[in-house]
């Protein structure tokens, strides 16, 4: 399987999928951080994270797959939503629960 | 350490920008940029499109981490209030 493969593999099996620096538990990045900390408190209890510190192949095929340069990048359902910016910008507003909710409902 | 200025000068190159203001530290900047090019896009697509005028500094990792606020002229407008 190639890299885009797996990355596909991962975002479209998993509801919900963050790309990040570390891990949930240790973020190795704040904007990293950030975006863990919003879905938290956004009620998302099954976050799948992948680590992209501990891969080289996936740190560098997560960019070329959602042509987005920087990480963290977070899926729902196979979509690429957008990177710390965007995530935090809809929590804000409020899409980012619309979002969510019918993937927190059906978990 | 990176000036933010230049990297005003890098985007406004690659897209018409109404105005364009990044702030940073040397390693972590934030950008306000206006341009009409936005419009119609969707938030993902406006980034893409300011992460191509950069693309070769962010994947050299000159630039490191770059925070964007992207927006119209008409939703700058109403932002200013």
């Amino acid at each position: 399987m190639s890299v885009q493969e797996q990355i596909h593999e991962t975002v479209t099996t998993n509801p919900i999928v963050l790309f990040m620096k570390g891990t949930s538990q240790f973020p190795q990045c704040g904007f990293s951080a950030k975006v863990v900390q919003i879905l938290k408190q956004s009620g998302v209890k099954s976050l799948v994270t992948v680590n992209v510190l501990a891969d080289e192949d996936i740190r560098n095929g997560i960019k070329e797959y959602a042509n987005w340069p920087t990480i963290p990048q977070l899926y729902v359902n196979g979509e690429f939503i957008g990177g710390c910016d965007i995530v935090s910008e809809m929590f804000a507003t409020g899409e980012l629960e619309k979002v969510l909710e019918p993937v927190i409902k059906a978990a | 350490m990176l000036d933010p200025k230049l990297i005003e000068q890098w985007i406004s190159a690659g897209l018409p920008c109404e105005h364009i203001e990044v702030d940073g530290d040397g390693h972590h900047f934030k950008a306000v940029i206006v341009s009409g090019d936005f419009a119609g896009l969707s938030r993902v697509k406006r980034q893409q499109r300011v992460y191509q005028t950069v693309l070769d500094k962010l994947n050299s990792g000159e630039l490191h981490a770059l925070s964007l606020q992207t927006l119209t002229p008409d939703e700058w407008k109403n932002a200013l209030g």
